[in-house]
């Protein structure tokens, strides 16, 4: 408010200034034009006052010379002449005076005086000629008394001429050494128009500065804010990439971008990243927060999925495009472990009531059998119902068996994971089962680079109960290959009698099977350690897993085994006992065989940190 | 003294109930079927005194354990030999001693399994009161 008041008088003073400046400068200029003017009419009239002087001087000398002439030998004729030079020289003496030349002739010397006493007495010499007879001997004697009655007139008018030529000269002394230096006045003026254009220039420099303050304000202002929001966009924790919208050249990427793609511009990521958006940005303005979703594949097996939005945007004065992506990876993992976790949960619980719930019936259908038996047995030829009985039997043990694995599955997970000797249960676990495997002619290893004391965390029956249950799959695996074969006999048979075709393709299949059984069976498990972490590997040599099932084998009820093996839990169980210890397992096939590959933390500060 | 060879057999199962009470009767037990729990409590207060007790853990809404608390309870004459539970509970690492009884099964459970436990329980009881 203060500040625009002082502007507007600033601006008024300076334009009344500009104003005065340039009346000055008119003034100036009319003040020399005037001055000039004066100054030669003054010239002339001084050269004129000059002229009639000389002009008087003249008429005397000449009236002088006409008394001499007459002096001699007057006559008529000569004093008729000498009349008309008296009286020439008589109207000339009042010029002296009583002219615009005599005015100033007189402000210099006293013209006036001396010559209104030689009016009259000039008169009287006019008149004394005029009465003179030329044929009188005593004119020639008067005329010379005249002549010399007029002698101080001369002489008056030599002083006045004299005088006359010292002013003229004084004046053009003046006048030069004017001419060499130019007035004081239009100096002066100039000197003050001058000033004020000065004045003006000072104010409108100050003024200049003024706005330049002020501009230099506003624009460090603005280079605060700006730096503010290069902070902000250096510092937000999404991905802010700016890239060209023609070239599809990335301009800027904020710190988080390049932990995402690379902090490097020449990285060859950077395209691909753009043509990664590009591709999931489909429509070109994609603005709305999330309308991006996309996955980026940072490198082989390294994929984040990604959340964010297209749009233009004025960077660097020029439409540009601003991507902004969140990670959302961990969100998503964490969301999908949290479904999974409730999904399991719940199957937990439905497992655990149903299993309840059928354990009723088979407990009933159990005791009818064990009744039924019972009347059977004094009835003669009841064997084959004795038979059917004993199926019925082993069925409800096989539903128990699946019940039982249900619970098992449905548990609460341990809170406190205790050390235990990861050699020492690999081998009891493998003594679980050593008896099968003889009996099913498997070769059955232990190789450890381990030391026996090498200690890991969680509850060592359930992490036994694992290694079973993957000896055991391997196992089956083998019995696999041989119940395959039986079965493939049986289809052969039927394709014979019916499709020929299909019987064919069985038969091919079946001898490449038989190719890859035929080598001796044999189960390696080997501990070790790897970046500070136990690994057990159970490798078999039984052909492998179908690709199609190996995404799918820790799945809850996923099986390869016929319905009377499996229940299709076991490794489903296992996995979440692994994970309980907070390690991992998983499953590949490789040297002709399925390779289950278990990962344990073997530090307590492991094992929790991993847990938290 | 409780009757040698007399059994009750407490279980909301009715069918589960009558198929066990089959099997000990054409053993030659005396057995005695309970399908609620208020019923048993009812039998063993008026002084039935059966050899052994057989019960489920969750009878309706009435726990198991009521029932083999009033059993306990009852004088030494009047107090069953032998207190089995049959339940169709999820458990993991319980003992027939938490439930205080003598033995514990999950079912299904094979009948001659119980008949061979309850021979072996009594004759170690015989045993020791002998």
């Amino acid at each position: 408010m203060i500040l625009s008041r002082n502007r507007r008088s600033l601006g008024l003073l300076k334009i009344g200034l500009v104003v005065a400046s340039v009346a000055l400068f008119l003034a100036t200029a009319l003040v020399y034009v005037s001055q000039t003017r004066q100054q030669a009419f003054l010239t002339a009239t001084i050269r004129s006052s000059g002229w009639v002087a000389y002009q008087a001087q003249l008429e005397f000398v000449k009236a002088q010379a006409e008394f001499a002439k007459l002096s001699i030998v007057p006559s008529a004729q000569g004093l008729h002449a000498l009349m008309l030079r008296l009286e020439i020289l008589r109207s000339r003496l009042p010029l002296l005076y009583d002219s615009d030349e005599g005015r100033v002739l007189s402000d210099v010397v006293d013209t006036r005086g001396p010559t209104q006493i030689f009016e009259a007495r000039l008169d009287q010499i006019i008149d004394d000629v005029a009465r003179l007879d030329p044929e009188e001997g005593a004119a020639a004697e008067e005329l010379k008394a005249l002549s010399a009655e007029l002698e101080p007139l001369g002489e008056a008018l030599q002083t006045i001429l004299m005088q006359s030529v010292a002013y003229n000269q004084e004046i053009f002394r003046r006048e030069r050494a004017l001419a060499q230096r130019p007035g004081a006045t239009p100096l002066l003026l100039l000197f003050i128009s001058g000033a004020c254009l000065a004045a003006v220039l000072i104010l409108q420099s100050r003024r200049d500065r003024i706005r330049l303050g002020e501009i230099g304000e506003a624009q460090a202002a603005l280079a605060a804010v700006e730096e503010n929001l290069r902070a902000v966009i250096q510092a937000v924790p999404a991905c802010v990439v700016v890239i060209d919208p023609d070239t599809d050249h990335v301009s800027f990427f904020n710190p988080s971008a390049a932990t995402l793609v690379s902090p490097s511009l020449d990285d060859p990521a950077w395209p691909r990243f753009v043509k990664a958006v590009r591709g999931a940005a489909g429509e070109p303005e994609t603005r709305r927060w999330g309308a991006l979703s996309m996955g980026y594949v940072r490198s082989p097996g390294d994929i984040v999925s990604l959340r964010g939005s297209v749009g233009s945007v004025l960077w660097e004065r020029r439409q540009q495009q601003l991507i902004v992506v969140v990670d959302t990876s961990r969100v998503r993992n964490a969301e999908l472990q949290v479904m999974q976790a409730a999904k399991l949960a719940t199957l937990g619980e439905m497992a655990t009531a149903i299993a309840h719930e059928l354990n009723q019936p088979l407990a009933v259908i159990k005791m009818a059998v064990a009744n039924a038996r019972r009347l059977l047995e004094p009835l003669p030829g009841g064997e084959p119902v004795a038979a059917k009985l004993e199926r019925i039997s082993a069925q409800v043990d096989r539903a128990k068996r699946i019940t039982d694995q249900v619970r098992r599955y449905g548990r609460m997970p341990t809170e406190t994971l205790l050390p235990f000797s990861l050699r020492h249960a690999v081998e009891l676990a493998a003594g679980f089962v050593a008896e099968q495997f003889r009996a099913a002619n498997i070769a059955l290893s232990i190789e450890t680079s381990a030391p026996s004391e090498l200690l890991v965390f969680g509850e060592q029956t359930m992490f036994e109960q694992v290694i079973v249950n993957v000896l055991i799959n391997a196992r089956d695996a083998y019995e696999g290959q041989d119940d395959g074969e039986a079965a493939r006999l049986a289809t052969d048979r039927q394709g014979e009698a019916g499709d020929r075709e299909s019987g064919a393709g069985d038969r091919e299949s079946g001898a490449g099977d038989r190719e890859s059984g035929a080598g001796d069976r044999e189960v390696r498990v080997s501990i070790g350690l790897e970046e500070g972490r136990a690994v057990v590997l159970v490798q078999d040599n039984a052909g492998g897993v179908p690709p199609e099932m190996l995404e799918r084998l820790f799945e809850p009820f996923a099986t390869t085994k016929s319905t009377e093996k499996g229940t299709g839990l076991g490794l489903s169980l296992a996995r979440s006992v692994i994970r309980d210890m907070n390690g991992t397992i998983v499953a590949e096939n490789r040297g002709g065989g399925a390779c289950f590959a278990i990962n344990l933390p073997t530090t307590q500060a492991n094992a929790a940190q991993d847990a938290a | 003294m409780n009757t040698a060879r007399t059994m009750l057999i407490c279980d909301d199962e009715e069918e589960l109930a009558n198929e066990l009470g089959e099997y000990f009767t054409s053993l030659g037990w005396r057995v005695e079927l309970s399908v609620t729990a208020e019923n048993a409590i009812g039998h063993l207060r008026r002084g039935l005194a059966p050899q052994v007790l057989i019960t489920d853990l969750r009878i309706g809404a009435v726990d198991g354990r009521q029932v083999v608390a009033e059993a306990r309870a009852l004088p030494e004459a009047l107090r069953p030999a032998i207190i089995i539970i049959i339940t169709g509970h999820v458990m993991h690492n319980v003992a027939a001693a938490d439930f205080d009884s003598d033995f514990l099964y999950v079912k299904p459970v094979d009948p001659n399994d119980i008949l061979d436990d309850i021979a072996a329980g009594l004759a170690k009881r015989a045993t020791r009161e002998g």
